[in-house]
């Protein structure tokens, strides 16, 4: 069958100062990714790289970034992407990296994905949470993950929120 | 879901650079790492081998694993960076408070010599320089058959462009003579932004000439068959965190 088959690879932007992630958008993102492709790759990777590479989503709160590669090269851009040390972005440079989570072959799957490691940081963070209303609303956000496009949103502010508060 | 190390973190005085370190690698996954001390002796003057500081002392409470319930484990291991053969004194005492020890020849005879005779974990291969010698296939086999690891680290590749013609260029020469095999990846991170998740890492192994399932094992079964290989030389008796790992390993 004809298909356009594609690699969708989920990300985690690593940074060390949490408030600075919010000036993130998607643009400063594939630009920084074509740079760091350049630098390694070469004239050949900065071709690869215009045709099948976009920046999915991005998500500013709790830094997840869904990037789709062409099936055929994922591997070598993959590759480049451990050479990215910062991000520009405003004028401002951000000192980050990209952590991969995992390689889906469509987002269906990476959501999935996505959804259990949501789960899986917030039992990690139920421990450290500093009073008993917060342990309600993390319980509540735990139970309440599904697949459904609602709820998963509601999970991600609940994620975005129980993350600063725990920076505090 | 295997077990993924990370042999070499570089020690910094800085107690909060070194504990958001180790945080870090917890998050990403790495179950067992191992803090870095350097020692290099010049000609002129004697210096002492560094003496680890405990664990304990350097962070309090060790950060819970991402994916697994149990905290990281952090070991102590020596670095000696060897230019002339008196550098390295077999079982010296001060030796015994490290948990791994790895040599870094810095001439062919060396690197003959550390590979058949001496008593050590791992050889690093140096990223940093143009390597002087090449590699043959003797003294390569010889520290195969005996246990020994090459040690490759990655984050001067991260941090400077010349660097990191260096490293691939040393790298893809050891992996002709060594086939691929007992290799290591490691980061020599100073900061906590200078590690890279092991999903990561496997990836960089492709760059430098290993195949899929070897940099897998890079990362994870040859950097386990290190610790064993550490245990198993009695170096370490008095240590309680080698019992635990003894009990842990043979269960």
């Amino acid at each position: 069958m004809v298909r356009v088959k594609s690699r969708y690879l989920l990300c985690e932007l690593v940074v060390s100062d949490r408030s600075r992630l919010l000036l993130l958008d998607d643009r400063a993102i594939a630009l920084a990714v074509k740079a760091a492709v350049a630098r390694t790759h070469g004239d050949y990777g900065a071709a690869l790289c215009s045709v099948g590479f976009s920046v999915k989503y991005l998500n500013a709160h709790t830094g997840i970034v869904f990037l789709r590669l062409p099936k055929r090269c994922y591997r070598l851009l993959w590759s480049a992407l451990p050479f990215i040390t910062s991000v520009e972005t405003r004028g401002q440079r951000i000192p980050c990296f990209l952590n991969c989570l995992h390689v889906g072959g469509t987002i269906r799957t990476c959501q999935k994905f996505l959804i259990r490691y949501n789960a899986q940081q917030l039992h990690r963070m139920l421990p450290k949470c500093k009073n008993e209303e917060e342990k309600q609303q993390v319980r509540q956000a735990i139970l309440s993950c599904s697949l459904t496009r609602g709820n998963n949103e509601a999970l991600e502010d609940e994620l975005g929120g129980e993350e600063e508060d725990e920076e505090e | 879901m295997s077990v993924f190390m990370d042999l070499n973190l570089s020690y910094t005085a800085d107690r909060d650079a070194l504990q958001s370190l180790i945080e870090s690698a917890a998050h990403l996954g790495f179950s067992t790492v191992a803090i870095n001390y350097v020692f290099e002796p010049t000609a002129k003057k004697k210096q002492e081998i560094p003496t680890p500081t405990p664990i304990s002392e350097l962070i309090d409470q060790l950060p819970i694993v991402q994916g697994r319930s149990r905290p990281i484990r952090v070991l102590n291991r020596l670095t000696i960076v060897m230019s002339d053969s008196s550098h390295f004194r077999p079982n010296a005492a001060e030796y015994r408070s490290f948990d791994l020890l790895a040599l870094q020849p810095t001439t062919e005879k060396l690197f003959h010599a550390a590979c058949m005779l001496y008593d050590v974990d791992i050889i690093c291969i140096s990223v940093t320089e143009k390597l002087p010698f090449f590699f043959k296939r003797a003294p390569v086999n010889g520290a195969v058959d005996r246990g020994l690891v090459f040690e490759v680290s990655y984050s001067a590749a991260i941090r400077d462009s010349t660097m990191r013609r260096y490293t691939i260029a040393n790298a893809i020469s050891l992996m002709e003579s060594c086939k691929g095999k007992s290799v290591i990846l490691s980061s020599a991170a100073e900061k906590a932004l200078e590690i890279r998740g092991p999903y990561d890492v496997t990836n960089l192994g492709l760059l430098f000439g290993l195949s899929d399932g070897d940099a897998k094992e890079a990362v994870s079964s040859t950097c386990r068959s290190v610790l064993l290989h550490a245990v198993s030389v009695l170096r370490d008796q008095e240590d309680g965190q080698w019992d635990h790992l003894h009990h842990e390993e043979l269960q």
